[in-house]
């Protein structure tokens, strides 16, 4: 027994030995002539480099790792812009393996120019990339692309009427009174990116329709339209927004509290209103939003101003009252150590 | 002669084991190398310019438990503010630190308390005030009486306003990158990635690491650390790569846990009635998902996120690792309905049985083994060349699986200095005699505390900063 541990032992030993040894080497080689090609693929491609990429972007492949070499292939040809790029991206656009048309995408977007943009917004037209990943690259490509999206907001599918009004954030002049119809579509998703959209625009027709929104009866929809409110209506909303402060979803109060937030003073007079409210969201919310907006820390120092603080404090409970006045505690010190 | 043959019969059994664990782990080494190889390819055409400013890129919850942790919170927090992520908040919950932590915190972030209205989806000890930095305006700081880790796992869940959440350490630095390294992963499938992680590693001094740009990063000094080093790679390269490509990735270390929020609203959120919260919840996951047949992916990346501070004394990893030994034993029995369960998939076929044989089972083998050769010294039977020769066998096969990730991690990352490289290679053979043993140590302990019910956390001291 013992001669035989012995020799499987020598033997396992030779044979791992040989294998650290081996693999030593092999980082260390490795590593220095890592270190000495560092930055090596910011060079212009070879011509040589370039048609052994050009062939292998356009191979058929069956496996992963030829998957993998083949993106690797049409991502250095796009980065260099290099003639064929435009050929083998879009064979790859169209590939079955979503592997490889999200990676074209992100070629075309790396391209930018002209007929990259149309086939980015075809890809998106027709959904055989993830729409979300198309999106990414519209946004920052060179020439913009607005003009070609505007006529998506009539889509069929409401997944492009969806991107197509989501992506037109930036360009306020552009498909207001499509994106105003939009706040009526059947689909949901539809309903909360145009209102998100609108905020970024500044008629009167877009201001009625996020205010109609307000009310629609899916809670994401009231939760972009209260974002929007803030930000277009500023305080001819607050109104409305404080309304929203007792809805039944935490994501909408949430929603509504920050637009309020974004308001700021203009807001005081009906938060205040809301301190008596029977629904208890509603006054937590209220005495929340006037506690982060400064007007309670404004209160805490001014004793002819009481009453209303102890309106707010009621609202807002006891943490909150212990946490004002450790505020002011701070501030007072501080104002000690500067005056010192 | 019966004692004798009873002596050699348990040296074979405990040969048979470390060759079939060996086994194992070059298969999990070979499997690993497949997936880091395709990871580094997807990682070179990711491109993450446009992840990093896009506004479609999903925003995420960084929640920080802090427990006790003056010494390295500020480095921490500061690390999570500059990730290049487009929209993301980082929450440090204070579980009811007894040193300085909250004021460390206050006074370098300028922070004041405000009450916030919270849901309480997740059960939490009391939450006694939040504070908010008027300078940085994606910071929040829960003050909460101390629960435990898991516990403020949760308060953090409560403030959390985003869909995925990533649960850190109070002690690790991080990489600018580490979470648009990690959410690329998501942003690809964020119907069916529930769950991701990545390489941590760990060092004396995270913050003094991580300023070393990559490609000249150090290794810290010390075998203390070099053996740790060389631990997490293999956990990380040889092990979890292979686990993550076949669907049976079950230990996302509580360092760096990327999780979708609803799907920790469905499982119950982490649980307190385990000593660490990591490695449980990732079983529960798999367990949920795989019981009710649904289609999930819970993923392991190589890339490099973060450096973690190390015990740099004997007497701290011991703390550490057998409080390790501990969790793993309390998971793995707690879940034992998914054992060679084909039910459970590559959970129930591979996975779960791999932990139980290599982790749970391990210490029993590792003290047949000791008791063995002082038997056989007291029978007259020891033959020292054998050993010695079995030692070294052990020792660099050991070493092999080391540098074969270390030749892995160093494909994927270029991190380290070539001098630290070899550092690693030559310190691998060592790994078995002076490193082992004190693991063996600790998993000794944290099997027996495990049996006698103790759930304490022992948590070792911070390491002594020269900047402090």
């Amino acid at each position: 027994v013992q001669d035989v541990v012995f020799y499987a032992g020598a033997t396992v030993l030779a044979v791992s030995f040989v294998a650290w040894a081996l693999l030593g080497i092999v980082v260390v080689v490795g590593r220095t002539r890592f270190d000495r090609r560092r930055g090596e693929s910011s060079r212009p491609l070879g011509s040589r480099e370039a048609r052994r990429l050009v062939a292998r972007a356009l191979r058929p492949v069956g496996t992963e790792r030829g998957t993998w070499r083949r993106i690797a292939a049409f991502s250095r040809l796009a980065r260099a812009h290099h003639p064929a790029a435009p050929r083998v991206v879009r064979q790859a656009l169209s590939d079955r393996d979503e592997r490889v048309s999200a990676a074209a995408v992100r070629a075309l977007g790396e391209i930018g120019d002209e007929w990259a943009v149309e086939l980015l917004v075809d890809a998106l037209r027709e959904g055989r990339v993830p729409r979300s990943r198309v999106a990414s690259q519209l946004e920052h490509v060179y020439p913009l692309p607005a003009p070609q999206l505007v006529p998506l907001l009539r889509d069929r599918d409401p997944a492009v009427r969806f991107w197509a009004a989501t992506l037109l954030a930036p360009y306020p002049e552009l498909g207001e009174s499509q994106l105003v119809l939009m706040t009526h579509d059947r689909d949901a998703n539809v309903r909360a990116a145009a209102a998100e959209t609108l905020g970024t625009r500044g008629g009167q027709a877009s201001c009625t329709a996020i205010l109609a929104l307000l009310d629609d009866p899916a809670w994401f929809v009231r939760v972009h339209a209260a974002r929007s409110a803030g930000q277009l209506l500023e305080a001819a909303a607050t109104s409305s927004l404080v309304r929203l402060l007792c809805d039944a979803r935490w994501w909408v109060r949430t929603a509504a509290k920050d637009a309020l937030r974004g308001i700021g003073p203009d807001a005081v007079p009906a938060l205040l209103a809301m301190l008596t409210d029977p629904d208890a969201f509603a006054r937590n919310g209220a005495a929340e939003v006037l506690q982060d907006i400064g007007f309670v820390d404004s209160l805490l120092g001014d004793r002819s101003r009481s009453a209303l603080l102890e309106r707010i404090f009621e609202a807002g409970g006891e943490q909150m009252r212990r946490a004002a006045e450790e505020r002011a505690r701070r501030a007072r010190r501080l104002e000690e150590v500067q005056a010192a | 002669m019966i004692l004798a043959l009873i002596v050699v019969t348990v040296v074979a059994v405990c040969l048979l084991y470390l060759l079939l664990t060996n086994l194992v782990a070059l298969a999990f080494v070979l499997l690993g190398a497949k997936e880091s190889a395709f990871r580094k390819l997807e990682d070179e055409t990711t491109d993450y310019a446009t992840l990093a400013s896009s506004r479609f890129t999903v925003p995420v919850s960084v929640i920080v438990a802090a427990h006790n942790e003056e010494r390295v919170i500020e480095a921490t927090i500061r690390s999570l503010l500059a990730f290049d992520y487009p929209q993301f908040e980082v929450i440090v919950v204070n579980d009811g630190s007894t040193d300085w932590t909250l004021e460390r915190v206050r006074d370098a972030f300028g922070l004041e308390p405000y009450h916030v209205f919270q849901r309480r989806v997740f059960a939490s000890e009391t939450v006694r005030s939040v504070y908010r930095s008027p300078e940085v305006p994606n910071l929040v700081v829960v003050d909460k009486a101390n629960g435990g880790k898991a516990d403020s796992l949760n308060a953090g869940l409560n403030v959390a306003r985003y869909r995925y959440v990533c649960g850190v350490d109070a002690d690790t630095v991080f990489d600018r990158r580490a979470l648009l390294k990690a959410m690329r992963v998501a942003v690809q499938d964020p119907g069916r990635v529930v769950g991701i992680t990545s390489q941590i590693t760990p060092a004396r001094t995270p913050e003094r690491i991580m300023a070393a740009p990559p490609g000249k990063r150090p290794v810290e000094r010390g075998p203390l650390f070099v053996f740790q080093h060389l631990d997490f790679l293999r956990a990380f390269v040889n092990n979890r790569l292979a686990w993550s490509r076949h669907g049976f990735m079950l230990c996302t270390p509580g360092g760096f846990q990327i999780w979708r929020r609803d799907v920790l609203e469905e499982v119950g959120g982490y649980s307190t009635a385990f000593t660490c919260e990591d490695i449980e919840l990732t079983f529960r996951v798999h367990e949920h998902f795989l019981r009710a047949g649904r289609d999930y992916r819970i993923n392991s990346l190589p890339d490099s996120v973060g450096v973690t501070e190390a015990p740099d004394t004997v007497a701290k990893l011991v703390a550490q690792r057998e409080r390790w030994q501990r969790v793993i034993d309390e998971t793995v029995v707690h879940h034992r309905r998914m054992w060679f369960n084909p039910g459970y998939k590559s959970v129930g076929v591979v996975g779960a049985p791999f932990y139980l044989l290599s982790e749970v089972v391990s210490p029993v083998f590792e003290l047949l083994a000791l008791g063995a050769l002082v038997a056989s010294v007291a029978l007259g039977i020891f033959q020292p060349l054998a050993f010695l020769v079995v030692l070294a066998a052990m020792a660099f096969a050991n070493a092999a699986l080391t540098a074969a990730a270390i030749l892995l991690d160093d494909l994927q990352s270029r991190l380290y200095r070539k001098r630290d490289l070899v550092r690693l290679l030559l310190y691998a053979p060592f790994d078995m005699v002076l490193y082992r043993p004190i693991i063996f140590w600790a998993r000794m302990k944290g099997s027996w505390r495990f049996l006698r019910g103790d759930m304490g956390w022992y948590k070792f001291e911070r390491n002594i900063r020269a900047t402090t």
